[in-house]
């Protein structure tokens, strides 16, 4: 399986995009922003249409696309009432569709469309696993760091601030990591992995433990294995790898669910 | 103690606040009543710094309430605490929220904040708790929980939302009367109440408010005419009690 390199490469980019998705999973999760995941993953596609179209470094103008995008969401919602959920439904009906229209119009026939929803985690590059790699220990270090910030920003933002624990720049940060993960995996994970691996993970761990640290240890476990079993079946099964991957972690999830009905018993 | 004045709070075009002028003493147990949309969460809101004052202003033991915000907190317990029932936190961890902010950004809690905290648990009579996930407490011992987090930063401010809202009646006379007890030790109590009954006995300062401010004055003070103008016709009960 592994006499050719791009496997090799291919099988570390996997995990390593489990990993980095599953550390912020659940957050996400205990937020109720699963459908930031999606969204973000769709307005990129407009981001990534602009970049084929003007020729510029794709991952770089999409990352920064995305972040002025979600700052836009949060202006746009706060200046007029709207709830952030229309916002963003609005902003990625507009995104997917002004991306279709950029990309008809570049006459890029090359770019599939069936590989941004699902992505192909072989034509990874080595540049691309050394972002994985820094963006790991980006998440790692934004974790571990600012571990109390989240537990409390996550817990409740409103009286967060009643008690002055300074959340403001934290979420700032979050929200941009969140969406640096969401572009830098979007390549080789697709739409649908990436959203699945914002949400299946973390709500797998919480039918084993009830406590934050250990629902990200057990998230980035289930990531990784489901992202190492998904590889070792779909490349023996001839199946796409992010399509196995999904199906396998959906597979933990109903099964985790039996756990759940003991730990509450 | 807190002074307002000029207070005026509009929302959508709508007046919610018109003219407040009020001095909460210090060491009082103030209730501040008056019916449904008379804007007291508002008000309690506007004070804690949680909605942006539009008209008016507010003293806090002398300075701007920008200011004194900078370097105090509050002790706040809302009415309805939104959050996840199955959020992984334990009864300390909540209570443990009422630190955090004077920790610095990024800095570790400490064995010493535990300490605190505890001591704040068993205060409020939940520290037997302190290990439960906080889906698992009763209406009144999360309340408890919450009451510890709001004394636990070592605010003299403490202010709730309609305490007894998601408490039995037998619950209700307990959790004021540790209130009193709070009060008694020095806190400054301010606290919207529907419960005229429960006022009598435990609050010793009212705010009549109903958009406008009817009274502000101790307890024994107020007339049931004042309640009746506060309330309209809707409140007959109040007679005995006042």
């Amino acid at each position: 399986m592994f006499k050719y390199h791009f496997m090799l490469n291919a099988l570390f980019g996997s995990l390593l995009s489990g990993l980095s998705l599953a550390i912020f999973a659940p957050y996400v999760t205990l937020r109720r922003i699963s459908y930031m995941g999606e969204a973000l993953s769709h307005i990129a596609f407009a981001g990534i249409a602009i970049a084929i179209l003007f020729g510029l470094n794709l991952t770089f103008s999409t990352l920064i696309f995305v972040i002025l995008i979600s700052l836009a969401i949060g202006a746009i919602s706060r200046r007029h009432k709207l709830q952030e959920a229309n916002t963003i439904s609005i902003f990625l009906s507009v995104s997917m569709a002004l991306g279709i229209i950029l990309i008809s119009v570049s006459k890029n026939y090359s770019f599939d469309l069936a590989s941004y929803l699902f992505g192909n985690v072989l034509l990874i590059t080595g540049s691309e696993l050394y972002s994985l790699i820094i963006l790991n220990i980006l998440n790692l270090t934004f974790v571990l760091v600012f571990y109390k910030e989240l537990f409390y920003l996550t817990y409740n933002a409103e009286m967060a601030k009643v008690f002055r624990i300074r959340t403001g720049l934290v979420n700032q940060i979050f929200l941009i990591l969140l969406a640096a993960n969401i572009v830098i995996n979007l390549k080789s994970a697709g739409i649908i992995l990436v959203t699945a691996q914002l949400i299946l993970p973390a709500v797998i761990a919480f039918n084993f433990v009830h406590t934050l640290h250990r629902a990200i240890i057990v998230s980035a476990i289930v990531a990784f294995l489901s992202a190492f079993i998904g590889f070792y079946l779909s490349f023996n099964l001839n199946l796409p790898t992010g399509a196995t991957i999904v199906l396998f972690e959906a597979l933990i999830y109903f099964l985790s669910l039996s756990f759940r009905g003991k730990n509450n018993a | 103690m807190i002074g307002i004045s000029n207070l005026q709070y509009k929302l959508g075009g709508k007046s919610i606040l018109e003219d407040i002028n009020l001095e909460i003493p210090d060491g009082e147990f103030v209730a501040i009543i008056g019916p449904n949309g008379a804007g007291k969460s508002t008000l309690i809101k506007l004070i804690l710094g949680l909605y942006d004052l539009q008209e008016g202003e507010i003293i806090i033991d002398g300075i701007t309430q920008t200011a004194w915000l900078k370097a105090n907190s509050f002790g706040y317990l809302p009415q309805h605490e939104e959050f996840d029932r199955s959020f992984p936190a334990t009864a300390l961890d909540i209570a443990l929220m009422g630190l955090a902010g004077r920790i610095p950004l990024a800095a570790r809690l400490k064995a010493s904040h535990r300490t605190e905290a505890m001591a704040a648990l068993e205060q409020t009579g939940v520290a037997h708790h302190a290990k439960d996930l906080i889906g698992k407490l009763s209406g009144g011992e999360f309340q408890r929980v919450l009451l510890a987090r709001a004394i636990v930063g070592g605010s003299t401010y403490l202010i709730l939302d309609e305490p007894e809202a998601s408490l039995d009646r037998p619950s209700v006379e307990s959790f004021f009367a540790l209130l009193k007890n709070l009060n008694e030790a020095g806190h400054t109590i301010i606290t919207i109440s529907h419960d005229l009954n429960i006022l009598s006995e435990y609050c010793s300062f009212l705010v009549c408010l109903n958009r406008r401010l009817h009274c502000h004055n101790h307890t024994e003070l107020v007339t049931s005419e004042i309640i009746h103008k506060t309330f309209g016709d809707s409140v007959r009960i109040i007679e005995k009690d006042y």
